[in-house]
């Protein structure tokens, strides 16, 4: 089992090595992808600060408190797109036939699909932006203790495997149906509904919004949970919903790919 | 004399309306994509209704609006962004790049014409489901809305009208980029970015500090919605008006002129080298 990890990782590296080489000789256009990212994060940044300097609350949640779910969804969008950009390209694959080749390699399909092209600029992004928001976070006027800190760790690593679970749905549902571009940025939009707490939405989204596409379970329960507020779901719950969810996933790729027809091949 | 030009003009915009009638046609093939795309612009003005209904839970003015005016915004932006920032020109560069375009620049019809009977279809698609959005979206958030003063209504579709064309000549610059280049995503998602938070549903550009705002305005990204908004609410002053036409209709002259020297460059250099 280790010795197949270390495989993986291994081939992993090679991808990952290949990408940032691909990443220089494009610069001139990752630079603008770069600095695309650098002013939506700052803008969406200013909003929030701006918003703190005109109201104490927001929903059932103070200002501070506001900014802290922004920046775990910061972080969990980020670091989403930097192991699972290969996703974007699986259309691509389906459409023009070589997925064929996908499979016939002695590597899960699944993990080539889904890592297959690691996102260069999110890996370079995420680092200044990681520690720009434990700044911040510094800064506010938030209680947060070490067992918070903890769960809230714990409870990135659920909400992680959540979207681990969603790429490999939309990547069984782009065998099914070859419309995955579409299901992705769907994905994306309605993670983006976690930029502020979700109880604020209206109901049946706001329930939708935790147990169907669950990114109150991905972002609102660990934000809540470092703030030491009552989370609106329990913490079981929110594991339970990540483990669930990533068994359903593997379940429909496994088969999906039984209906794989091969056909544009 | 007459007659025949009036035949001609009929055969010729018989032959457009072709085009359009196949590109919606070519847009409906794969349904679902659209349906995604639909309910993604959905979305968002589904993310920026909640939040502002939030924050008015608690206050009745935020940034000098009030709730009417701001959820106005919204709903208007949104609209707006369906006719004006919707666009059929996204693979234009890779048509360029990959030497498809030779197949359009052959045939006996205008290129431009093509392209503008293209866009237009485009945006009455987006239109048609937007207002159906728009709608849903009402029954769901039921605000009470501004309606802009009766003498303005003319001036605003005239802007509308401008905005569209700024667009759609700043869409036509990103694909000559295929002339030297295969990677026009890059300016085009700074763009993308530049004009979420400049003509952005999440917020207007006036609740932005000045110097910010300032920068902004020596961009033609304020005319691409939130002018068209800001007259809509009735927040443009006589002396505005003119103003603001002179300078939409600048930014169309000069970016119009680019496009053709561009062009003209991008043709000559241009080999097919894909076909």
């Amino acid at each position: 089992m280790l010795s197949r990890l270390k495989i993986y990782y291994k081939i992993w590296k090679i991808i990952a090595i290949n990408t940032w080489q691909e990443t220089f000789i494009n610069r001139g256009s990752n630079i603008l992808f770069m600095t695309g990212k650098i002013i939506r994060f700052s803008m969406s940044l200013l909003f929030l600060f701006l918003i703190k300097g005109q109201l104490t609350q927001l929903g059932d949640y103070n200002t501070d408190q506001i900014i802290v779910f922004f920046l775990t969804y910061q972080f969990i969008d980020v670091l989403t797109q930097v192991f699972y950009r290969g996703a974007y390209n699986f259309r691509d694959k389906i459409m023009q036939g070589s997925f064929d080749f996908t499979l016939l390699k002695p590597i899960k399909p699944l993990f080539q699909s889904l890592t297959g092209k690691p996102d260069i600029n999110d890996a370079i992004f995420i680092i200044p932006t990681t520690i720009l928001s434990i700044y911040l976070i510094s800064t506010l006027n938030i209680e947060i203790t070490l067992v918070s800190i903890v769960w809230y760790i714990l409870l990135l690593i659920n909400a992680f495997l959540i979207a681990t679970a969603f790429h490999i749905l939309i990547l069984s549902l782009g065998i099914l149906t070859t419309e995955i571009n579409g299901f992705i940025w769907l994905y994306r939009d309605l993670t983006s509904l976690g930029r502020f707490p979700i109880n604020i939405y209206l109901e049946p989204l706001r329930l939708a919004l935790f147990f169907i596409v669950p990114v109150g379970m991905m972002i609102t329960i660990p934000s809540e949970v470092l703030l030491n507020l009552k989370p609106t779901y329990s913490i079981i719950t929110a594991f339970f919903t990540g483990i669930s969810l990533l068994w359903i996933s593997l379940r429909l790729w496994n088969w999906s790919l039984k209906q794989y027809s091969s056909a544009s091949s | 004399m007459k007659l025949s030009f009036g035949k001609f003009s009929k055969a010729v915009m018989y032959k457009y309306w072709l085009i359009a009638q196949l590109f919606w046609q070519d847009s409906l093939v794969y349904r679902a994509s659209f349906l995604m795309w639909r309910l993604r612009s959905f979305t968002s003005t589904l993310i920026s209704l909640s939040v502002w209904s939030a924050i008015y839970q608690h206050q009745s003015q935020v940034f000098n609006y009030s709730q009417p005016a701001m959820l106005s915004y919204i709903f208007l932006t949104a609209i707006l962004h369906s006719l004006i920032l919707s666009t059929s020109l996204h693979s234009l560069a890779n048509e360029i790049y990959s030497g498809q375009i030779s197949f359009n620049l052959l045939k006996p019809i205008n290129f431009m014409g093509m392209l503008i009977s293209q866009e237009l279809a485009d945006k009455a698609i987006n239109i048609i489901f937007a207002i159906g959005e728009i709608n849903l979206l009402y029954l769901i958030f039921k605000p009470s809305f501004i309606l802009p003063p009766s003498n303005t209504i003319l001036i605003f579709i005239f802007w509308v009208a401008l905005g569209i064309i700024i667009h759609f000549i700043i869409n036509l610059l990103f694909g000559t980029i295929g002339f030297w280049s295969p990677d026009s995503w890059g300016p085009k998602f700074l763009f993308f970015m530049l004009i979420e938070f400049t003509a952005g549903k999440l917020y207007p550009l006036d609740i932005l500090p000045q110097i910010i705002q300032k920068i902004i305005y020596l961009t033609p990204f304020p005319y691409l919605s939130y002018a068209q908004t800001q007259l809509f609410l009735g927040k443009v002053n006589n002396n505005q008006f003119l103003q603001t036409t002179l300078i939409m209709i600048a930014w169309i002259l000069g970016l119009g002129l680019i496009y053709k020297l561009i062009w003209k460059n991008g043709l000559r250099n241009y080999t097919s080298m894909g076909q």
